[in-house]
């Protein structure tokens, strides 16, 4: 079963991606694919957050509202307030993650359900939002100069420094591989072959090294991919090696066995959702700055491309199951699907379709392959 | 032959398994018409399953026997087929809705139509009012139930009941949420329907009403009948002596380990029920010593659970009273804050209570350790596995290896990882409520000896069991709670059978008049 889910990620993938590559050359271009890093990076970074709040079995449908209420607040504080722009960032940071501390603890100590609080939070969000932005366009950077804000999603590391990442990265990844293997095999547990083993490790050197050409002929590796990959191997350690992850699985699998387990459920929870606080923040500046300017339709939506990653990338509405890897394909089929549709052209009509009938799909599966 | 006409229902052979477990063996007895027929047995003694299978929830096609409604033979495939036999069964939670009148619920499913097909409500009102008083309830149709009382809700069911026609009553413990004023109106209206021809079958933990309400007794133990006899022949005595009537074999090792000063010290405690408002632990006071296994027994909502997870932090709220753990009071903590202070909860429902069930065994295992298994805040992997292989080698989980998803385990394997985890906490006080239920004889044993093992290093035991035979084979002492109070507490020595169920029963005086 879940070989079988494995595989029709994968599958999904290369059917998306071979369409699009059919019906644009420029799609496997290294511009694309450097555009297409960045929209991952964003769409990816916010599932990833929504992971943390999926596992223990809740929702945050705001998150989109909130990606561009704390870019609008970024950019108000720097383009009106004349904030330095880390300090301007902090300052969002920091409201995010007491927002969503708040909602989780409405969600867990007054018992409401998360659909409905973020529901709320979804629409006071966009007021907010629009409110703080005066309903107009706000530039994130003064007269054309570039600030941490600005170049979040214009930086590219230069060549000889993406090879260097990629080579660390890559040993790093052996090191840890036959680090777990070696510790799996002396606890008795079953272990993959040794070739299974190389033939992983190769192709995943392979690909490492491919994306990194391709990125530097156009202009490197963009930073928010760099971001990315940061977040992800926080949230793999999180979830795979630290009691919280732990928790987390164990209350969306079992809430009320959890809690004679002695898990602090609450605090668990509330934790999560001020994880996602900071998620927001992040995926907000660099949906802010990939627009390059705060308008009323940053981050439309993209709660739901969120949680659609997530879904596709095998992790339970219910609670309980999902991965890192799981939801990094996830963002991938999206952000390819989103980006093959605007290389081609499609009207927003379509696109709107096409989204709507991907997530369906996606649920179809995972009611489908639960059962 | 006379006699043989005035049967309403026959049952005759029936033996019901369920996967591993033979709930009914053999029973057979009979109903006749205007009769009310106590039936009478421990927790567990198959009085539910019987009931199960009269009201067609078990359906026919899943139990052999034979039952006879007015010399007919019956199979009930469904709900349906029981009602239209004319069975009716009163359950102990109501089945009533509360947000409606009740007239909407005495007609609820059978709603009287007028000729355009809508609901005719002037019959619904009218026929709930006339029915009503030919049962002398003397309740307002147009009321809505949830403004009722318990002992209300209770009639308006069973006017509900007898709107269908029904001449079988089936009550499972209808006065258990009872006041005593209530219980007297409710057994005035079973005589005036015993007048009425209608047969009830009536199951009461309270054999005062038992012996004051019923013509026949049929006692059931271990899932067979034993006995039936006519009230005036017997006796109260005699009905838990065929109740208990267990022989005590050598199956429960229990060897006395040296004990030490108390650690759990529980003194004048009551406790609410946050959600319904109402107390369910009265005045509960006692004290637990290292290396000593506490037996606590009680018949079904007599509160057991609902103590052992009050002190646990998981339940109710504290009116008043002191709990002491190792001599300091912990306060009203959750369970992480108690398990850190060395006591830990194994829940009777494991399955619910116990495990993450699509998880592996090793997940399970050291869900409640992990803060003792981390080095800086991460997870210490090697340290956890030779944890998890300890306990899984210790307690003989038989499973390939802990990668297995716990779900997938038998009965007894997953009481034993849910034991894993409670003891790799390294706590000095274990509850363990009821937990050999459901598992074979061999995964008792089992869990037997590590009970023993565990008070011969100290550790103080709290046992929940409904087997009295076990509680007394496995206890040092034995408390009984009857009704959220003490009933009555126990050396080993002093326990018998019959003592520990009269106290269950609130009845100890029957056995030593004082």
């Amino acid at each position: 079963m879940k070989s079988l889910r494995q595989f029709s990620l994968v599958l999904a993938l290369v059917v998306v991606c071979s369409f699009f590559a059919v019906m644009s050359p420029q799609f496997l271009g290294a511009r694309n694919i450097s555009l297409l890093m960045t929209e991952l990076a964003i769409t990816a970074t916010l599932a990833l957050g929504m992971l943390l709040i999926i596992l223990p079995g809740h929702i945050d449908l705001s998150a989109g509202s909130g990606v561009g209420l704390l870019g609008g607040v970024a950019s108000i504080l720097i383009f009106e307030h004349r904030w330095p722009a880390p300090v301007a960032m902090g300052g969002a940071l920091l409201l995010g993650i007491f927002i969503w501390f708040c909602m989780g603890n409405l969600v867990v100590r007054q018992k409401m359900p998360a659909f409905i609080i973020t529901l709320g939070g979804l629409l006071i969000f966009k007021g907010l939002f629009w409110l703080v932005i005066h309903n107009s366009t706000i530039p994130i950077v003064e007269g054309g100069k570039a600030n941490l804000y600005s170049v979040l999603t214009t930086f590219y590391l230069p060549p000889t420094a993406g090879y260097t990442l990629a080579a660390l990265i890559l040993g790093f990844l052996v090191i840890a591989k036959l680090r777990s293997r070696k510790a799996r095999q002396s606890y008795g547990f079953a272990v993959e072959d040794r070739e299974m083993v190389f033939l992983k490790i190769f192709l995943t050197a392979q690909l490492i090294f491919l994306f990194v050409i391709v990125t530097n002929r156009f202009r490197g590796i963009p930073l928010p991919a760099v971001i990315l990959g940061l977040v992800a191997f926080a949230i793999h350690v999180l979830t795979t090696h630290t009691p919280f992850g732990r928790y987390l699985y164990a209350i969306g699998g079992n809430e009320e066995a959890a809690v004679i387990s002695g898990i602090p459920v609450e605090k668990v929870v509330v934790g999560a959702f001020s994880i996602m606080g900071v998620i927001v923040a992040i995926t907000g500046f660099m949906q802010t700055s990939y627009s390059g300017a705060s308008t009323t339709t940053v981050g439309d939506l993209m709660e739901l491309d969120a949680i659609a990653a997530c879904v596709i990338g095998g992790v339970s509405l219910k609670g309980g199951r999902g991965t890192v890897m799981g939801v990094l394909f996830g963002a991938l089929i999206m952000a390819c699907l989103l980006n093959g549709m605007t290389l081609l052209a499609v009207s927003p009509e379509f696109k709107f379709i096409a989204r709507g009938v991907v997530l369906s799909l996606a649920v179809w599966m995972d009611v489908r392959l639960s059962r | 032959m006379t006699q043989m006409d005035s049967v309403v229902l026959k049952a005759r052979n029936i033996t019901k398994t369920f996967p591993g477990v033979v709930a009914l063996k053999n029973i057979s007895f009979d109903l006749r018409a205007g009769e009310i027929h106590g039936l009478c047995g421990e927790n567990g003694a198959g009085k539910s399953t019987l009931i199960k299978l009269l009201s067609g929830i078990h359906p026919s096609t899943s139990y052999e026997g034979d039952f006879w409604v007015d010399g007919a033979r019956a199979r009930f495939r469904s709900l349906a087929d029981a009602e239209r036999a004319g069975i009716a069964v009163i359950y102990q939670e109501l089945a009533l809705v509360n947000d409606m009148t009740v007239g909407e619920n005495i007609f609820l499913g059978s709603e009287p139509r007028t000729r355009t097909g809508l609901i005719d409500w002037h019959k619904v009102y009218h026929g709930a009012r006339l029915l009503l008083e030919k049962f002398r309830v003397e309740i307002d149709p147009s009321a809505p139930v949830a403004q009722l009382g318990v002992g209300q809700k209770q009639l308006v069911e069973i006017v509900k009941a007898l709107s269908k026609n029904s001449r079988i009553l089936i009550l499972d413990e209808p006065t258990a949420a009872l006041a005593e004023h209530e219980v007297l109106i409710l057994l005035d209206i079973l005589r005036d329907l015993r007048q009425r021809g209608i047969a009830s079958i009536y199951i009461s933990h309270k054999l005062d009403e038992v012996f004051a309400i019923c013509d026949r007794i049929t006692v059931l133990r271990d899932g067979s009948s034993i006995i039936t006899l006519p009230t005036t022949e017997t006796n109260r005595s005699d009905i838990i002596k065929q109740m208990v009537g267990r022989e005590i074999t050598n199956l429960f090792p229990r060897r006395a380990s040296k004990t030490g000063g108390p650690v759990l010290e529980v003194d004048k405690l009551n406790v609410g029920n946050e959600r319904t408002g109402t107390q369910v632990l009265f005045d509960i006071s006692f004290s637990l010593c290292a290396g000593e296994v506490l037996g606590l027994g009680g018949l079904m909502g007599a509160g057991r659970t609902e103590l052992l997870m009050h002190l646990f932090g998981a339940w109710g709220e504290r009116l008043s009273g002191s709990v002491r753990l190792d001599g300091r009071e912990p306060g009203v903590v959750k369970p992480d804050e108690i398990i850190r202070r060395g006591l830990v909860h194994v829940s009777e429902d494991r399955r619910r209570y116990g495990l993450i069930l699509d998880k592996t065994i090793a997940f399970n295992l050291s869900l409640s350790s992990l803060p003792i298994l981390t080095k800086n805040r991460l997870i210490d992997q090697g340290r956890e596995f030779e944890k998890n292989r300890y306990f899984f080698e210790s307690l003989h989980v038989k499973a390939p290896n802990l990668e297995a998803l716990a779900g997938k385990l038998s009965g007894g394997n997953q009481q034993k990882v849910v034991l894993g985890k409670a003891l790799m906490t390294e706590p000095r006080v274990i509850f363990l409520d009821e937990p050999t239920r459901g598992i074979d004889v061999g995964a008792k044993q089992e869990i037997y000896k590590i009970i023993n093992q565990l008070t011969d290093s100290g550790k103080a035991v709290v046992l929940v069991s409904s087997e009295l035979p076990e509680l007394i084979g496995i206890s040092d002492r034995i408390l009984m709670l009857h009704e959220g109070r003490m009933g009555g507490e126990f050396s080993r020595a002093e326990a018998t059978q019959e003592r520990l169920l009269a106290a269950a029963m609130g009845r100890e005086g029957d056995f030593h008049p004082k």
